[in-house]
């Protein structure tokens, strides 16, 4: 899947101009050497012009994944996400798990998560776990519908900059599969005591956080930030 | 491997955010508006003084209960993180114990320690060989978020069982300390600039 990647001069041919403002002296700069980037995890300069669709480029020297390549990577980035806002949304309206031991039977919705820790006079708690298993993921998804289908039609906003910024700050800090584990222990841990009964907002939000973790997966930092450039200099 | 491969030895500075390659003596990336720097700024002293106060967080988040359960008739019992875990043995949920042992002592405290392994041998060029330890990094980064898996059972068991008087679980303070710990050790893997270990590999070559 990887293909080797070479120091090697880039052939790429650049935005023309006759000024010398710091942009067009780091453009140059960049020629010079034939990279394309520095590779986050050790700073080695590498060229990953010329990857083929579905192609991924390492660094020689550490091993890190740099950039994978699709031709399709908006159009699926953005099915992944409308996807998995529908099934978040479908997640917060249903019954999320129930409960039931000697005859009494208790409900949960999955904003009753960080709900109850507020109840219990732990906002900061709420917070964080509201924060980490609905209000990132999201954020990052209504960002990155906002991101993709400007991609898409090839138009350029200012404000898309904005947009890929806060989705790759913001992304790290989704934990919608540590959630997911999260329940299961729950459960199991619960399982002698009592009935669990998984509801349809569990089943949905197993299936958002499928989704959430390919959309994620789909948008390569190093390419929508090149063709974020690309459609900005094509004004 | 040459000095002169990095971006660094060229006057080139990577944006963190967006990869894109810029002239060093910029301030702020021309393509995202991020801060530029060679090297994260003040990477060693600001991931010890985070490591620090994860270290500080750990010791309320191990001693204080991190959930209460109340049963009809029977007096309220707390549990630790690692008395949750005894008494998971006890009940015969091996698997799930182990589970919680791994997320919830293992990962949190051998992260702190790898990242105050780590710091420490780009303090004094540590032979190690560099490509293992930004492997290691690499792994410390990925695996830090999955320490959150005891809070989210806390959080969750809270929700779910409250039966009355029959049945009432509630979330204990030290699921806040615990919380804090790995968001805490998160912001610190962050900081580590893991460019260091190779610029201590290539000044240890060009010395010898
Ligand atoms: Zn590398
Ligand atoms: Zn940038």
């Amino acid at each position: 899947m990887s293909t080797s990647i070479s120091t090697a001069t880039s052939t790429r041919t650049r935005k023309a101009s006759g000024s010398t403002t710091p942009e067009d002296s780091a453009a140059r700069r960049v020629d010079e050497t034939g990279a394309d980037l520095a590779c986050p995890g050790c700073d080695l300069l590498v060229n990953v012009a010329g990857l083929h669709d579905g192609e991924s480029a390492a660094c020689p020297r550490c091993g890190h994944t740099l950039t994978r390549y699709r031709a399709d990577a908006s159009s699926r980035t953005l099915a992944f996400t409308v996807a998995a806002l529908i099934l978040l949304v479908i997640a917060n309206s249903f019954s999320f798990l129930s409960f039931s031991a000697g005859g009494l039977e208790n409900q949960m919705t999955l904003g009753q998560t960080p709900g109850t820790l507020f109840e219990y006079g732990m906002p900061s708690a709420a917070f964080i776990v509201g924060a980490f298993i609905i209000f990132i993921p999201a954020g990052v998804l209504v960002m990155m519908v906002g991101l993709c289908i400007p991609l898409l039609q090839q138009r350029y906003y200012p404000w898309l900059r904005t947009l890929a910024k806060g989705i790759f700050l913001a992304q790290n800090w989704a934990m919608v599969e540590v959630f997911i584990i999260g329940v299961i222990v729950a459960l199991v841990k619960i399982a002698a005591m009592a009935t669990v009964y998984l509801g349809v907002s569990f089943w949905a939000y197993v299936a958002f956080a499928i989704c959430f973790t390919l959309a994620v997966a789909s948008l390569d930092r190093y390419q929508c930030w090149q063709q974020i450039e690309a459609l900005e200099s094509m004004q | 491997m040459s000095n002169a491969h990095t971006a660094a030895a060229v006057g080139l500075a990577s944006c963190h955010l967006c990869c894109k390659l810029s002239p060093a003596h910029l301030q702020h990336c021309p393509r995202c508006g991020s801060r530029l720097h060679l090297r994260t700024e003040e990477s060693l002293q600001r991931t010890l003084a985070l490591l620090v106060t994860a270290c500080v967080l750990y010791i309320p988040a191990n001693l204080y209960p991190i959930m209460y359960t109340e049963h009809l008739g029977a007096p309220t019992e707390a549990s630790t993180i690692l008395g949750g875990i005894l008494l998971l043995i006890e009940l015969g949920s091996i698997p799930i114990a182990l589970v919680i042992f791994l997320f919830s002592v293992i990962v949190p405290s051998g992260k702190l320690m790898v990242l105050f392994y780590l710091c420490w041998s780009v303090h004094n060029h540590q032979v190690m060989d560099a490509k293992q330890r930004s492997q290691i990094y690499r792994v410390t980064e990925f695996i830090g978020k999955w320490s959150m898996i005891d809070v989210f059972v806390v959080a969750i068991l809270a929700a779910l069982v409250h039966l009355g008087d029959l049945m009432v679980i509630r979330p204990g303070v030290a699921a806040i300390s615990f919380a804090g710990v790995v968001i805490v050790t998160m912001i610190a893997a962050e900081c580590f600039d893991s460019r260091l270990i190779w610029d201590n590999a290539e000044q240890d070559q060009r010395e010898h």
